[in-house]
C-alpha cells in the first residue's frame, strides 16, 4: 500500500509497532468477554461483553493496518502463528482476576489507551492518525465506564478498598509493561509515528495517581518536583516475546478449531 | 352471618366482577397493565413464566459463552460476543417485565440458585463441538422465536412489549447461527460430520422446548385462556418442525428421527415425540449440565456480592453528603 | 437482602427533533452509572443521541382504576374543526 509522505522509518518498525497495538487489544479483548455470564450483576455482563468487542474490534483494525505492510491477514496473524511471536504486553495476559483486578486493569489500560491514541492522531503515518481519530472515540467510553467503577470501589466498603489496593498492588508493576521500550522507538520517535514510549508514560501517571489516590489507593510512585518516580519494577518482557503460560493457553485456544481445517471456510 | 364472613362474600363478589372486567377487556384484546386488577392466578402463573425465561436467558449465555475464545474467524468471534450479549439483555428485560408483577429480581434470582426455579431445558445440554454453537443459534433460536412471536400477541402489556423486542433481536441469532452451520454442511468431510453430530444431538431437546404435550401440562389451560399464551404447545412444536426440516434436509443433513414424513393429508410433517420422561428427569435437576450451570451461577452471584453491595454503599454515602450540603 | 441496585426507567432519543421514548427501565448504583448501562442494554443496536434515566419512584403515574381522571363526558366537539360547518366558498352579493 502506497502513503502520500511515509514516514522514514523501516516498514519491519512500522510493523511491530501496529502488532504490539492489535496483540493488546486482542488479548485484553478476550480476558473481557470471559466476564459474559460471570459478571456481578447482569447490567454489567451486557456492559463488558460491549467493551470485549470493541477492543477485538480494535485489534482486527490494528491488524488490518498490518496487513497493508505485510499481506498478512488478520486470520493469519491470529489463528496461525505462534504464541512466542506474539508482542502483547504481559500486562494483558494474565486471567481476569477477580473484578477488582479486571476493573484496575481495564482503568490502567484505557487511560494508556487514551493516551497512546491521542498522541497517534498526529503521527506522521496517515493511516495511523486516520484510525486513531476513529477508534478513540469508543475509548472515550471505555475510560468513563473503568474510571466510574475504580472511583466508586476504590473506597466504598472495607472489603472493596482491600480488594481495589491488592488489585493495584498486583496490577500497576504490571501495566507499566505497556510503555516498555521498543527495539526500533527512537526511529519510529524520529520519524514522528508516535511520541515515544517515555513522553506517553508520564503523561499516563499524570493521568491515573490522582484518580488512584483520589479514593485513598497506594501505588508505588514518589512526586519529585513536576513528575513521578517509580518505586517499583515494571514488568517489562512482553514486546520482546517473553511471555506467561497464560498466554500460551488463550492462543492455544483461539487456535483449536481453525486447527482442525486450516484450509476451510469456518 | 358474621361480619367476615359478610365480607368474604362481599369480596368474592367484588371478585366476580372484576373477573368479568378482566376476561372481558381479554377478549377485546387489550392488554392488562401493571397495576390492574388481576387474579392471583394470572400473576403467578406470569410471573412463573416470566422469570423461568429470564433464567433461560441468564443460563443460556454459559454453553454458547464458551466457545467465545475458540471461535476460529472474527466474525464468528464477535458475532458470537454480541449474541450472547443479547441473551444477557433479554434476560434484563425479562426480569423487568416480571418485576412489575411484584416479585424483587433478587427474590428471582435466589429461585433459581437454590433450584427452585426451573429454566429452559435445552441449556441442561452440553455444547462439546464449535458446530453446537451454530446449530444452537438456528435449531434454539428458531424454536426460541416461533414461541416468542406467539407470546408477543400475550395479554400482558409488560411481557408482550419485551417480546417484540427480543423477537427482532433473536431474528439476527437465527441468520447468524445459520450461516455458521452452512459453512460446516458445505465445508471438509470433518466440518460435515462435526456439523450432522450436533443436529442429533440437539433435535429432541429442541422439540422439547415448546414443552410437554398440553394434556400433561397444569398450567396450560388457564394460560390459554386468559392468553397468556395463545397457542398450545403442540400448535408451536408443529409450526417449528414444519419450518425447519425442509431447511435441514436442504443442507443435505439428516434427523435423527427416521420417522419424520411429511404428510400431504394434513400439510404437517409427522414426527416421533422426544421423550418426555427424559424431559422431566433433565429438567428436575438430573441432566448432564445442570449441576455445573448453577454452580456457575452461584459463584457469579456469590463472587460479585461485595460489588454489589459496595456500589450501593457508595451511592447511600453520596447521597447522604447530597442531602446534607 | 435485596442486592440488585434500585431501578431507573429509560427514556431514548433517535434523532434530534423526537420525543425521547421510554424504552425499559435498568439496575444501577446511580444516575451517572445508570445512563452508562442504560447505553450499553439500550442503544447498543438503536440510533441514539440522547438518554434520560429516571428513578423509577419519582415517577408519578395516573391509577389504571382510576376511569374517572381521564372521563370526557361533557360535549367538546368544537374541540374538533370538523364540527364547524364553514361554507368552501363565499358568495358575494
Amino acid at each position: 500500500m502506497s502513503v502520500p509522505n511515509p514516514p522514514k522509518c523501516s516498514p519491519a518498525s512500522l510493523q511491530m509497532f501496529l502488532l504490539a497495538l492489535a496483540d493488546d487489544e486482542l488479548v485484553l479483548g478476550h480476558r473481557d468477554s470471559e466476564w459474559t455470564g460471570h459478571a456481578p450483576i447482569l447490567e454489567e455482563d451486557i456492559a463488558f461483553s460491549n467493551i470485549a468487542q470493541d477492543e477485538i474490534g480494535h485489534s482486527l483494525v490494528w491488524y488490518s493496518l498490518h496487513q497493508d505492510l505485510t499481506d498478512a491477514t488478520p486470520d493469519t496473524m491470529v489463528f496461525t502463528r505462534s504464541w512466542t511471536k506474539f508482542v502483547c504486553s504481559r500486562f494483558v495476559e494474565y486471567p481476569k482476576g477477580d473484578f477488582a483486578y479486571t476493573v484496575v486493569r481495564q482503568f490502567l489500560f484505557d487511560c494508556a489507551e487514551l493516551i497512546r491514541l491521542k498522541d497517534l492522531t498526529r503521527s506522521s503515518y496517515t493511516p495511523l492518525a486516520q484510525t486513531a481519530e476513529r477508534i478513540i472515540k469508543e475509548e472515550h467510553y471505555h475510560r468513563l465506564h473503568s474510571q466510574g467503577l475504580v472511583e466508586r470501589l476504590g473506597d466504598a466498603t472495607e472489603e472493596s478498598a482491600r480488594r481495589m489496593q491488592a488489585a493495584v498492588d498486583q496490577a500497576f508493576p504490571q501495566s507499566l509493561g505497556l510503555f516498555e521500550l521498543l527495539d526500533c522507538e527512537n526511529e519510529l520517535k524520529t520519524a514522528g509515528v508516535f511520541s515515544g514510549h517515555t513522553v506517553l508514560r508520564s503523561m499516563w501517571l499524570d493521568e491515573v495517581v490522582p484518580v488512584l489516590r483520589g479514593v485513598s489507593l497506594k501505588i508505588p510512585v514518589v512526586q519529585d518536583g513536576a513528575e513521578y518516580q517509580l518505586k517499583c519494577e515494571p514488568e517489562d518482557g512482553g514486546r520482546k516475546k517473553l511471555h506467561t503460560p497464560h498466554l500460551q493457553q488463550l492462543v492455544h485456544d483461539l487456535q483449536s478449531v481453525h486447527k482442525l481445517a486450516p484450509e476451510a471456510r469456518w | 352471618m358474621r361480619v367476615n364472613q359478610r365480607e368474604d362474600i362481599m369480596s368474592e363478589a367484588i371478585d366476580d366482577v372484576k373477573l368479568a372486567e378482566f376476561e372481558a377487556r381479554i377478549n377485546r384484546g387489550e392488554k392488562i397493565e401493571p397495576g390492574d386488577w388481576m387474579p392471583e392466578a394470572y400473576r403467578k402463573n406470569l410471573i412463573r413464566m416470566i422469570s423461568q425465561h429470564a433464567h433461560s436467558e441468564i443460563v443460556g449465555q454459559l454453553p454458547e459463552g464458551k466457545w467465545i475464545p475458540f471461535a476460529p474467524g472474527f466474525r464468528r468471534k464477535l458475532t458470537l460476543i454480541a449474541k450472547v450479549q443479547d441473551e444477557a439483555g433479554h434476560g434484563q428485560l425479562l426480569y423487568r417485565a416480571a418485576e412489575t408483577l411484584g416479585k424483587s429480581r433478587e427474590a428471582m434470582i435466589d429461585e433459581l440458585l437454590t433450584g427452585k426455579a426451573k429454566y429452559a431445558n435445552v441449556f441442561n445440554y452440553p455444547t462439546p463441538t464449535w458446530a453446537d454453537v451454530g446449530v444452537i443459534g438456528w435449531l434454539v433460536d428458531t424454536a426460541a422465536v416461533i414461541n416468542q412471536t406467539m407470546l408477543a400477541q400475550g395479554s400482558y402489556g409488560p411481557y408482550a412489549r419485551a417480546m417484540k423486542r427480543i423477537c427482532y433481536e433473536e431474528s439476527f441469532h437465527i441468520k447468524q447461527g445459520y450461516d455458521a452451520v452452512v459453512a460446516l454442511a458445505k465445508g471438509t468431510s470433518e466440518q460435515r460430520q462435526m456439523v450432522q453430530e450436533a443436529v442429533n444431538r440437539w433435535w429432541y431437546p429442541t422439540l422439547m422446548m415448546s414443552g410437554p404435550p398440553d394434556s400433561m401440562s397444569e398450567h396450560s389451560v388457564l394460560a390459554l385462556r386468559w392468553r397468556i399464551k395463545t397457542k398450545s404447545n403442540e400448535q408451536v412444536r408443529q409450526d417449528f418442525v414444519d419450518l425447519i426440516v425442509p431447511q435441514i434436509r436442504a443442507l443435505g443433513l439428516e434427523l435423527p428421527d427416521k420417522n419424520c414424513q411429511f404428510n400431504s393429508q394434513t400439510g404437517h410433517y409427522h414426527y416421533t415425540q422426544p421423550d418426555w420422561n427424559e424431559l422431566k428427569r433433565v429438567v428436575n435437576g438430573d441432566g448432564p449440565c445442570n449441576k455445573e450451570r448453577l454452580a456457575v451461577r452461584r459463584s457469579a452471584h456469590e463472587d460479585g456480592r461485595w460489588v454489589r453491595e459496595a456500589l450501593a454503599a457508595k451511592s447511600a454515602r453520596s447521597n447522604l453528603a447530597r442531602m446534607n450540603e | 437482602m435485596d442486592t440488585q441496585w434500585e431501578t431507573f426507567e429509560v427514556f431514548h432519543q433517535s434523532k434530534r427533533g423526537d420525543p425521547h421514548e421510554h424504552v425499559g427501565s435498568v439496575h444501577a448504583p446511580d444516575p451517572q452509572m445508570a445512563l452508562q448501562l442504560a447505553r450499553d442494554q439500550f442503544a447498543r443496536r438503536l440510533k441514539c443521541v440522547s438518554l434520560w434515566v429516571v428513578r423509577s419512584r419519582d415517577i408519578t403515574a395516573t391509577d389504571y382504576q382510576d376511569g374517572s381522571f381521564f372521563a370526557q363526558v361533557t360535549d367538546k366537539s368544537y374541540r374538533d374543526p370538523k364540527s364547524f360547518d364553514a361554507p368552501d366558498k363565499l358568495e358575494h352579493p
